[in-house]
């Protein structure tokens, strides 16, 4: 059994996590932007979550350069649980990054440089209590996979205590 | 009388051991997926794997894949995921003390053998 792939499983998380969170900070510093590279203010970015089927390459390389090894009962490298066929997600990947489409707020201020000819300046629609309350999501939810990534710590190393007289 | 290194009860710990180790994977592909839209949490029946598995090893059978299947019974959010902190919490810290559980047992029938093999040289 791999315990090293629940590694795998629990780091994919901590990474799209802290994506998550990047993108937040992102969102917070630029809630009074006006100006973009695309032009116009900057929008509300969001992050889209997806179950990875992972990289199965590794295992199947070494299931094939194990050969007919691998039938020979308890030896056989052990797939990921499946349930018909169907296996189980590895972990968790970023599907996309999406741009929030709501209008930007106007606010009126003709003396500012991105005014338009009304005299309204856009800015972008970002609600901090939003961005809060994903960041400690995101903060959650990484605390959540760094405690089962020193749970599987914990195991690999007590397994190495079996053979330790 | 014969002696093997691998007996009957070290096989049986040794499935042990798989067994929680596929319980934490699951319960690792679970947590890594408790934001994911539409994602329903994965689990499996234990007993039945071990029983089947306790079979397995006095038929000789190697070990088979474990049969998994959504979780019925929880609630699911608006997004569609069912994953619940606190299931994921309680099965992280179960499969963790099965996997002590059998890392011990698997240790003192080792140094059963050893006491064995070291009862002549006192």
């Amino acid at each position: 059994m791999n315990l090293f792939g629940l590694m795998e499983t629990s780091g994919s998380a901590m990474q799209a996590e802290r994506m998550r969170a990047e993108v937040v900070a992102a969102n917070m510093a630029n809630a009074e932007t006006t100006r973009t590279a695309s032009g116009g203010p900057y929008h509300r970015q969001m992050v889209v979550f997806a179950a990875s089927q992972g990289d199965p390459g590794f295992l199947n390389s070494l299931a094939d350069a194990s050969g007919g090894a691998s039938s020979t009962g308890s030896a056989s490298m052990p797939a990921m649980p499946s349930t018909n066929g169907e296996a189980v997600a590895p972990g968790v990947e970023i599907a996309q990054v999406v741009e929030d489409p709501a209008a930007p707020l106007k606010r009126y201020d003709p003396g500012h440089p991105d005014a338009g000819p009304d005299g309204y300046v856009s800015y972008p629609d970002i609600n901090p209590l939003t961005e809060m309350v994903d960041l400690m999501g995101a903060t959650r939810a990484y605390g959540l996979n760094s405690s089962a990534v020193q749970a599987e710590k914990g195991m690999i190393s007590s397994a190495l205590e079996i053979a330790k007289s | 009388m014969d002696m093997q290194i691998e007996t009957r009860l070290s096989d049986q710990i040794a499935r042990y051991m798989d067994l929680a180790t596929s319980e934490l994977k699951l319960t690792a592909a679970n947590m890594a997926n408790i934001d994911t839209p539409g994602y329903k949490a994965m689990g499996m029946d234990f007993e039945a794997e071990m029983r089947e598995a306790l079979n397995g090893v006095d038929q000789g059978r190697g070990a088979r894949p474990v049969s998994v299947k959504a979780v019925d019974g929880l609630i699911a959010r608006p997004d569609g995921n069912n994953v619940s902190m606190d299931r994921e919490g309680l099965n992280l810290a179960e499969a963790q003390l099965k996997f002590k559980t059998g890392v011990a047992l698997l240790h003192q029938e080792y140094q059963r053998e050893m006491d064995a093999i070291h009862a002549d040289s006192k």
